[in-house]
């Protein structure tokens, strides 16, 4: 039989084409930029790094020989941290330009200590995977980059401290720089944490109430950092509280007199 | 069409669904069941704790205990450096004391609380899951013992005028306290999922919790008021335990206290 309307060809049957892989969601993995695999040789590289690559520095804290780096991230924290106790000891002068710098630079070392044992604890039972020299080298970024940022406020701080005479002031003035560098600190603590694998970071997060506390309490322990006094150390134990309260007290008699 | 007949009856073949009622896992090669160190204790998942109660279970109790007497002690020997040397030595016995007495006290309690409520778990079973999460409790108080040694250092020495009153003093004893109401928290939190996997089912893991919780609660309050004090009693000198603290419960004084507060 004719066909007067030929059926028209059916084309080939082509699969359709198999979308590519996508990434699970969730951060990258440590080491996929060929970047964060380079070795950071020195500390001028560690400081470039953990203020543009902080993931290369998180990697590199998982590679053998780590502790270089954490040496290195320590020394940064000690030599930075007792420049800025130089500039907060310009404001008494004196016994403090040397006092100042010393106590600043142990207490951020002693209060890390401290903490590190509980930081330790509390990220093993959030399920992260870093061991002990992992986040012993997490927490040494931690304060190499707060260091680094309180030398950025540094003649911030030199300025006010020449041009004021209020002790409360200066002392609410380093106590806003420190609490911004340390933010910056955590940030770069929890992102390492992050890529341990952790299920949780409650354990984290309640670590960095008591790290500042601790902090905190230890700027009374050494007192005064930046006012005077005859002993290098306090003789009368008080909690951070009650010291402020008291500065705070000696500043409203202070401006009562004045006034008067 | 045939029937196969399995059983020889004249019936027909019933196939009968095999129940499994909590089935122990495999047996895997013991090196993927070893306890390991106390960072895998800690970061151990629910099925990885559930495999070592049923595999290891002596060496995970040794292990509790082990963390219990060490991490309690040395937090409790912080907690009584502040009134003097054999204050620490007598609260870094008593605290790990007591966890221990409460959880051997509660032991049959607890044993027979699990399975009444839904878990079916062994008197010892019952035992490793409550000395695991007071040893997840106490390698916690052992981590915060020098945060808590930090702040008794930075508290004012006991002096003659130093008051169970003074805020210093409650300073102190609320910071410590707070730190045993947290571990307590963080190991509690820990054995809820170990419940869950157990149990899978989390509303009865939850009311075998609550219930073991109350029960060590409500001993190990009187256990500590026997065993005080802890920090320090003004009015007593240094001793391990006196025999006036036999007399009376913790609960007839909280009921006093009350009373007075209410009604006066």
């Amino acid at each position: 039989m004719n066909n007067q309307n030929p059926i028209p060809p059916i084309p080939p049957q082509v699969p359709p084409p198999i979308p590519p892989v996508m990434p699970a969601s969730g951060p990258r993995s440590l080491g996929d930029d060929p970047a964060e695999r380079a070795a950071i040789p020195n500390i001028i590289v560690a400081i470039e790094a953990i203020l543009r690559q902080p993931r290369r520095v998180m990697f590199q804290l998982r590679q053998p020989g780590a502790g270089w780096l954490i040496a290195a991230m320590l020394f940064v924290s000690v030599l930075c941290s007792l420049m800025y106790g130089v500039v907060a000891g310009t404001f008494s002068g004196g016994t403090q330009l040397w006092a100042a710098p010393v106590k600043i630079a142990a207490g951020l070392m002693i209060s890390a200590l401290i903490c590190l044992p509980s930081l330790y604890i509390f990220t093993c039972l959030g399920g992260s995977q870093a061991r002990l020299v992992e986040v012993s080298g997490l927490l040494a970024g931690l304060l190499m980059l707060m260091t680094i940022l309180l030398i950025g406020f540094a003649p911030v701080a030199w300025i006010f401290s020449q041009s004021t005479e209020s002790l409360a002031w200066m002392g609410t003035l380093h106590l806003i720089f420190w609490f911004i560098a340390t933010v910056f600190g955590l940030r770069f603590l929890e992102t390492g944490f992050s890529h341990s694998n952790a299920r949780s970071l409650t354990g984290f997060r309640t670590w960095v109430v008591i790290f500042m506390l601790v902090a905190l309490q230890m700027t009374t322990a050494l007192r005064p950092i930046l006012g005077t006094s005859k002993t290098f150390l306090p003789t009368e134990k008080k909690f951070f509280v009650a010291h402020w309260g008291d500065c705070l007290k000696g500043h409203d008699e202070a401006s009562k007199s004045e006034s008067q | 069409m045939r029937h196969q007949n399995q059983n020889r009856s004249d019936g027909p073949v019933k196939i009968v669904p095999a129940i499994e009622h909590n089935p122990a896992p495999r047996l895997r090669d013991r090196q993927s069941v070893r306890l390991g160190s106390l960072g895998v204790f800690l970061r151990a998942r629910p099925e990885r704790l559930r495999e070592w109660m049923l595999c290891r279970q002596l060496n995970l109790m040794v292990l509790c205990a082990v963390a219990i007497v060490i991490g309690a002690g040395i937090y409790g020997a912080v907690m009584g450096s502040w009134r003097g040397p054999w204050q620490a030595l007598y609260t870094g016995i008593k605290l790990p004391l007591a966890i221990l007495l409460t959880t051997l006290g509660n032991g049959l309690l607890n044993g027979m609380l699990a399975p009444l409520l839904g878990i079916n778990l062994t008197f010892r079973q019952s035992l490793s899951a409550v000395l695991m999460s007071f040893a997840v409790a106490s390698v916690v108080l052992g981590a915060l013992s020098p945060v808590a040694w930090f702040v008794v250092w930075n508290t004012p020495p006991l002096t003659a005028a130093m008051r169970l009153s003074s805020p210093e003093y409650g300073v102190m004893q609320l910071t410590l306290a707070g730190f045993l109401a947290l571990a307590g928290v963080v190991g509690n939190a820990h054995l809820l999922p170990l419940l869950s996997e157990w149990a899978r089912s989390v509303s009865t893991a939850r009311k075998v919790l609550f219930a073991w919780l109350v029960g060590n609660l409500f001993l190990g309050s009187q256990i500590c008021w026997v065993l005080r004090p802890f920090i320090w009693d003004p009015s007593r000198p240094v001793e391990f335990i006196g025999r006036e603290y036999f007399h009376g419960s913790f609960f007839e004084t909280v009921f006093e206290a009350a009373r007075r507060l209410i009604f006066q």
